[in-house]
Parts: structure tokens; sequence; C-alpha cells
């Protein structure tokens, strides 16, 4: 494996040795790393006020409000409750309908491996080493993927797009609010920290492993995320110290900038959150131990297949589990399925159980996702209710993405991403009637004039 | 906490004790028979051998009573076009037979395995019967793929209940060098060279006796084995509508994203069509018609529609009932989609099942309520007359770590 080349390190050594002999003259244009040279373009565009009406209020934090009013102005919930006096520029009447926050994936690969899947969008995975922290996935976004708009009908309002999961460090993940755009940037959710995608497993082992590179075992994948982490740590502490002798009035010169381990480093910095593809308990345990060797948070654990094995440790380390209901069998890790793995997490103390899809055709359904789990718990003695449930794909996704000051919750002051469901969204024959982001509509069942396509679709027949 | 659950208790008492011929009376049942009879209120089945004996008899002297007030019975629902029995962990491929290129006579079902732990798991959304079908190695392209079979679902030693049940083709798109026409091209030879040989096999005196491979095409000529091939584009579906008339093929579509296109000839020309109700993204330029409508589309244009479960439908199939309740949020009707799991499945098979009639398999599903809700549970399922369990390893894994104990979970059993 590729990390730190040596002349890397006697460059940050000699950089360290020299430093304290600098002369004192003055001082070079300080080498700064702009962190966020990509930046989100995406604006909130409605400035108009909507009261929605009679609607049974999910509110994604636990509660829920029998016919309430959800009350949102310039791209924010103002007020819920019920029989609010207020004026709207357009009133919903929602009786018998379902509100509830707009639905967030954190797990998907739209844009990244977008529809049709054909060879020329296989933009999801750097499989060339299986250390690749340097790429970050919205370089490979594909604005006009249909799996977008299929998503928003859905009720997607945030979903973070990962790289996949061939290697170690699979890459920066970012988030995105699911909005027409023609640019990444104008998806790109304004605050929302980046992500880095880790893999667990077997499939760094076998990708690499069968070309005769390391990691070829779990210990071997342990290794290679240590030697990485100890590389990041001093390149770390080289800028560290680069930046406080420039602040201290020397003339250091500033170490050789790799963007592999910015994004490392953005991790010990507690910049960037770990997202970390990893199915079984054991594996999860060490990944907890392994990021206090090297002082960051181990973030959260994607598929976690047997994450009910050790949902205890999960909501002690402050872990969020995002997971599937009922995926497995295709490979041993993802062997000991069950039905109530979600609900087991989440009934911890401290938990963070997450719904994710990992799928473009699951992500339009996240709700019924929620569903499966639920009565599935139920039936198996738990007593879980819909306003609870909820969480899953709303509140406890956004917090896994670092977002949850800012959607997931109908709650004053959070930005107004809203669904209106024709009914209970945890009924099979739910459907997603109107979709609001930031306030703006973005989706309505019954409006054509709301209904995005996607420029691939537009004239084929 | 205490999650354990009684009635999967009360299953597996129950399955452990039918090994004799016993007479069961399902009574005050919902019964959605999928025949002519369609819907029966507060109605009795009678199974009695594997069969069901009869339905809203005079009188009923029965060893075991299930009282179904304010339930659903339906057929078991028959999944189609997976590899359920021929593989147990998808990467693990001493646990997969599904796959090999042996080409037109390949017929996996002697390697069917009832022990699977995906059976029991099936079970848990009311599948009693699968059309467990071949295909090619991973990066092998070919026509060809093998023939289907029938297995329900008891997990027995017996439970194959029809083989070599249809022949698999893939004429869909390809990749690498390849052309669709000449996969066209090979399997119109096929057929036209076995037509030929048994056109002019009257004026030869000295036949050898028809191999193997001839006998499954003359099969397939006389329309006794059904063809299904996986295609999507709609001119190509036209083009195999027309090889079922020249050839009087039993031809099924599989796939079938843009079906919708050429809905009118499908129905005219008695082409079942299989579908994903799930399918709605344009996957490839074959796809660009897929719509969460096209399900209840293809029915009302009269075509006879059976729903599988796309991706991984071997370890997924439980979940076919929920695709039918959104089939059915999409345009479909109810009744069609219960029988895009049932009678129409059975109906374009040529198998026994997927209707509640008397002299039928007894293969029946009790609902607590609308069999393709989330919040409905399966009460009971019979198979083959029996009643069967519905708990899986995965129950056990759950329990093992929901029970509390003073000893490490691994003594927990």
């Amino acid at each position: 494996m590729h990390i730190f080349k040596p002349s890397v390190i006697v460059l940050a050594l000699s950089t360290a040795l020299f430093g304290c002999q600098q002369d004192t003259g003055p001082q070079k244009d300080k080498v700064t790393i702009e962190k966020n040279p990509y930046p989100s373009t995406y604006k909130p565009h409605s400035t108009s006020s909507t009261l929605i009406t009679n609607a049974t209020v999910l509110t994604g934090t636990g509660e829920r409000i029998n016919d309430a009013d959800v009350y949102i102005v310039d791209g924010k919930i103002s007020q819920v409750g019920k029989d609010l006096s207020v004026t709207a520029d357009s009133t919903i009447d929602a009786a018998g309908k379902w509100v509830t926050p707009g639905i967030i994936d954190n797990h998907s690969h739209l844009g990244a491996y977008p529809s049709p899947g054909v060879e020329s969008h296989q933009d999801g995975n750097e499989m060339i080493n299986p250390n690749t922290a340097q790429v970050w996935v919205e370089h490979s976004v594909w604005p006009q993927d249909p799996g977008f708009n299929r998503a928003r009908e859905g009720g997607i309002t945030s979903l973070q797009i990962l790289p996949g999961s061939a290697n170690l460090f699979g890459g920066r993940a970012v988030t995105l609010k699911n909005v027409p755009s023609e640019t990444m940037q104008g998806m790109k959710f304004p605050k929302a920290p980046y992500g880095l995608k880790m893999a667990c497993g077997e499939n760094p082992k076998r990708v690499y492993g069968g070309q005769g590179v390391a990691p070829k075992t779990r210990m071997g994948n342990m290794a290679g995320y240590r030697e990485a982490w100890i590389e990041a740590a001093e390149y770390k502490r080289a800028w560290e110290q680069y930046e406080a002798e420039y602040a201290a009035g020397m003339n250091p010169d500033a170490p050789h900038r790799d963007i592999k381990l910015d994004t490392l480093r953005g991790v010990l910095d507690g910049e960037i959150l770990i997202h970390n593809h990893c199915y079984k308990a054991e594996e999860m345990a060490m990944m907890i131990d392994l990021s206090k060797e090297f002082g960051y948070h181990a973030g959260t654990f994607h598929h976690g297949v047997e994450a009910y094995k050790i949902a205890e440790l999960l909501g002690e380390n402050g872990n969020c589990a995002a997971l599937w209901p009922d995926w497995w069998g295709f490979k041993m890790e993802a062997y000991d399925m069950s039905l109530e793995n979600v609900a087991i997490v989440d009934a911890a103390k401290n938990s963070c159980a997450v719904i994710h899809s990992d799928s473009d055709t699951t992500i339009q359904r996240l709700n019924h996702e929620a569903a499966k789990v639920m009565y599935s718990a139920n039936e198996a003695g738990f007593d879980i209710k819909e306003e609870h449930a909820i969480k899953w794909i709303t509140y406890n996704a956004a917090k896994s993405l670092g977002v949850e000051e800012l959607t997931g919750s109908i709650a004053a002051g959070k930005q107004a991403d809203v669904v209106i469901w024709d009914q209970s969204p945890f009924s099979v024959y739910s459907k997603a009637e109107k979709v609001f982001i930031d306030g703006a509509k973005v989706y309505d069942r019954h409006d054509s004039k709301y209904q995005a396509v996607s420029d691939f679709m537009l004239g084929q027949r | 906490m205490n999650k354990f659950k009684l009635s999967i208790l009360t299953g597996a008492l129950l399955s452990s004790s039918a090994a004799f011929a016993q007479i069961t009376a399902i009574t005050n049942a919902t019964v959605h028979t999928q025949t002519n009879q369609g819907v029966l209120e507060n109605a009795t089945v009678v199974i009695e051998d594997g069969k069901i004996k009869a339905i809203n008899p005079k009188s009923v002297n029965a060893d075991i009573t299930v009282d179904a007030s304010g339930k659903i019975l339906t057929p078991g629902l028959i999944g189609s076009m997976n590899h359920l029995g021929l593989i147990e962990v998808g990467a693990v491929s001493r646990s997969v037979d599904a796959y090999d290129k042996s080409g037109i006579e390949f017929d996996p079902s002697s390697a069917f395995n009832p022990r699977t732990s995906l059976i029991p798991y099936a079970r848990k959304g009311g599948i009693t019967q699968n059309v467990s079908v071949p295909s090619l190695p991973w990066g092998e392209s070919g026509v060809f793929m093998g023939l289907a079979f029938v297995a329900d679902l008891s997990g027995e030693f017996d439970s194959v209940t029809d083989r070599r049940t249809a022949l698999i083709v893939d004429l869909g798109a390809v990749s690498g060098d390849a052309s669709r026409g000449s996969a066209m091209q090979s399997f119109v030879k096929k057929l036209a060279d076995q037509k030929k040989k048994l056109t002019s096999k009257k004026d030869k005196k000295k036949d050898k006796d028809p191999s193997s491979e001839e006998k499954l095409l003359t099969q397939v000529l006389r329309g006794e084995l059904p063809v299904v091939a996986y295609a999507s584009r709609a001119s190509q579906l036209l083009e195999l509508v027309a090889l079922k008339e020249q050839y009087g093929l039993n031809l099924i579509i599989s796939g079938g994203d843009d079906a919708v296109l050429v809905k009118e000839q499908l129905a005219k020309a008695e082409v079942p069509v299989i579908v994903s109700a799930v399918s709605n993204l344009p996957s490839g330029f074959d796809a660009l018609h897929a719509h969460l409508g096209n399900a209840g589309e293809l029915e009302k244009a009269g075509v006879k529609v059976i729903l599988n479960v796309a991706g991984d439908g071997s370890h997924n199939v439980y979940q076919m009932r929920f695709d039918a309740g959104i089939a059915v949020a999409n345009g479909m009707t109810h009744d069609g989609a219960l029988k895009a799991m049932t009678s129409n499945v059975a109906d374009a098979f040529g198998i026994e099942g997927g209707k509640i009639a008397v002299g039928s398999r007894a293969d029946v599903v009790l609902w607590t309520a609308d069999p393709f809700e989330f919040s409905t549970r399966i009460d009971q399922v019979w198979i083959n007359g029996e009643s069967v369990t519905t708990e899986s390893r995965h129950d056990k894994l759950r329990e093992r770590y929901t029970t509390d104990s003073n000893m490490p979970h691994g003594y927990t059993k």
C-alpha cells in the first residue's frame, strides 16, 4: 500500500528540524488549505408563506399531533400546532393526510451510479487502491440522474451520496438537497459536513487480495486503516507545527500538500464524519477501538447487518447505525440478518437507528422500509408507533449526517423540508403527494408543473 | 423485555403434528378463491390428504378446526424467476448451484436444497411454491440458460413438484462484441432446424432416436414446454410475438420494461408478462418506459401479468406481497395483483396450485387482514395440506439477542 512516500516524510521531518532555524525576515505568504473549493451554489428560493392545515403531523422527534397545522415562512418552519391563527400566501387543506419531515437517505449512490447503468456511468468506486481518501464523490455526481426525480417523488428531500465500498478508504461523501439542478454545486447542502467512506470486511479483501495486493484478510484491513491513520496524524502534526511557527512570526516552509491526507486529517480534526460500511458485530467493535486509538469518532456504521448483536455498545459510543430492514444473504457477512435489527438497535440507550437504502429503488419508499421494521418488531413484542419509527428516516438520518440542527424535524426554525402523504406513510398504498424543500414546492403528484423530468428522459419515446 | 412470540411456537408445534392424514377445516374465512367463484365470505375450506376437499360443505367432521373469523384466506403465493433452493449465500460459490453454462438442457432441479434457510424465510411472505430458474455464470452471455423447475416450500425432501417446467432464453441487451440480432438468430435457428426435422422425418425410414435436445425442442414446438424469454425492447417483443405464432410457442416474457408500448399485441397473442412492480428506472435503453404504473396498464390491456421480485429475488421473495401493494397503489386491481402471484403463475407455467378449488393443491395462507399491507401478519400457512412454521433462523437470532440472561448469548438457544 502506498502511503506517505519516504520523500514526503523526509520533507516533513526537515521542515520540523529546520523550522526553528528559519530567518526572521519578512514572512512569506502563509500557505492555507481551502477547505471548501467546490462550494454550494444552492439557494432556497421560497419567500412565500404556506399553511398546511388539519394534518396528522409526525414531527420527526417522536411526537404525533393530530389535526395539526404547519406554518412555513421564508423557507423555514415557523409554527406547528393545532388551530394556528396565521395568514399565509397559500393554504393547503390536508385533512385526512399525513405530514412528515422530508425523508433523508444517508446512503445513496445516485448520480455516481446513475440510470441508465451503462459502462460510461460507473463513477462510484475508484477501485485502484485500497486507500483512495483523495477522491470526492461529488466530482462524479451527474445531476441529471433520473433517480433523483424518482426519489423526490418518494419524499426524499436530502441525501448523502457515498463512494463505493471496495476500498478501506473510499473517499469523501457529499450531502445534497434533492432539487433539480444542472450542477452538483446547485444541489449541495449548504453547511453540511463532509463524510468519509470507509469499508470493513469482505469487499476490500476480495477486491485487493484477489489481485495479490494488501489487504487480503480482515487483519490486513485493520493494518491498512492503522497505517493510514498514523500517516494522517503525522500530516496533521506537521501542518499544525507549520501554523504555530508561522503564527509565532517564523518563516517555516509549508508541508507538502496531500489531498488524501487532507481528508484523513479532516476526520482527526472533527470536521469530516465517518461513514463506515461494516456488517459484522466484531468488526464494528474493532472500528470503535480503532477510532479511539487515533482520536476520532467512529461515526455511522452502514449496513450493519449484525448491529443488533452490539446494540448497547453502539449506543454507549454514540454511533448511528444505518441499516436495511431485510437485505441479507448475498455475502457471508450479511447472513445473520434479523428483521428486527433496526428496532433492537433503536431500543438501546442513546441509540441512533437509521434506515438507509443503498438503492435507487428503495430510496423511493424509505417510509415503506420503516413500516416493515415497525410491524415486524411489533409482532415480535415491541411497541413502536409511527411517530417514533419516522425518526429512523428523518431526524436520526439528519443526525448521522451532522445536519439535525438544520433539517430532519418539523420544529420552529428548521428548514421547511416537508412531505404531505395521501395517508399514513406506513401503509403500502401510501404515496407522497406534495414535497417541499426549504419551503418551495418541488413535487406535486397532481400537478405536472411540479414534476421534474431529467434531460436524459426528455423527448425519449 | 419479553419479545418472544407465542404464535411462532404454536406454528412450530402444528407443523410437527400433521404427519398423518387429518381433516382440517378453516371456518368463517374470507376466501379469495382465484377461480370464477371469486371471493367467498364466511366460508369454510376443508383440507384432506394435501388437497382442498370441500368448500362450504353442508357439514364437516374435522380433526382440526381453525376459526378464521375476520381473516383472509388466499392461495399460497408462487415466486418465480429466482434461484430459491439453488443458493444459500450469493458470494459463497460452493453454496450456489444456479449458474452454469451447459446450455439448453441444463436442469438444475437435482441441486435443489429443500433445507436452505431461504425457504422458511420465504414462507414469512406467504410463498408456498416457487419457479426456480438457472442463469449463466457472471460475465457470460448466451441465449440458452436451461430449464426451470417448481418446488413447494414445505422444506421436505420431496418438495420438487415439477421438473423441466420451462425453457429459459435470454434475448435481451448484450454487452461486449455481440448483437441481440445474433441472439435472436440462434434461437430461431434452433426452432427452425427442429421443425424441419419433424416435418421431413416421415419420409425417412432409418430415423435415429431423437437426441434429448431434439426431444426438448419438439416439446417447445408443440407448446408443451413454455419458453420464458428475457426481453424488454418493444420491437423485440413484437418479434417474439411473431415467433410464437410461427412456431406455436407457449411464450412468456420476463422483464418487459417497455412492454406497455405493445401491450395490445401482447394481450391479443396471449403472452403472459413477468414484471417487477417496483421497476421504474431507465436501467438501460430498453427500459425507458419503466414505470410503477406498468403492471396495472398491462392488466388493463388484458395481459396476463405475473409479479416477481427484482434484484435478489431469491433471498427477498418474501416481500412479493408488498410489491403487489405498490402495484395496486399505482393502478393494478387488488384481485389482479393477487392473481399475478397465484393463478396467473400457475396457469402460465402449467403447474398445480394458485387457486382454492375443490381438488386443487392445499397450499393456502391465512392472513390477519389485507395480504398486501405491512400491518398484516400471517396467521397460518398450509403447504400440501400441512400446517408449516414461518419461523426461520432469523427469529432465533432475534430471540438470542433480546433475551436477558446472566450467561453469554452463545448459551441462549
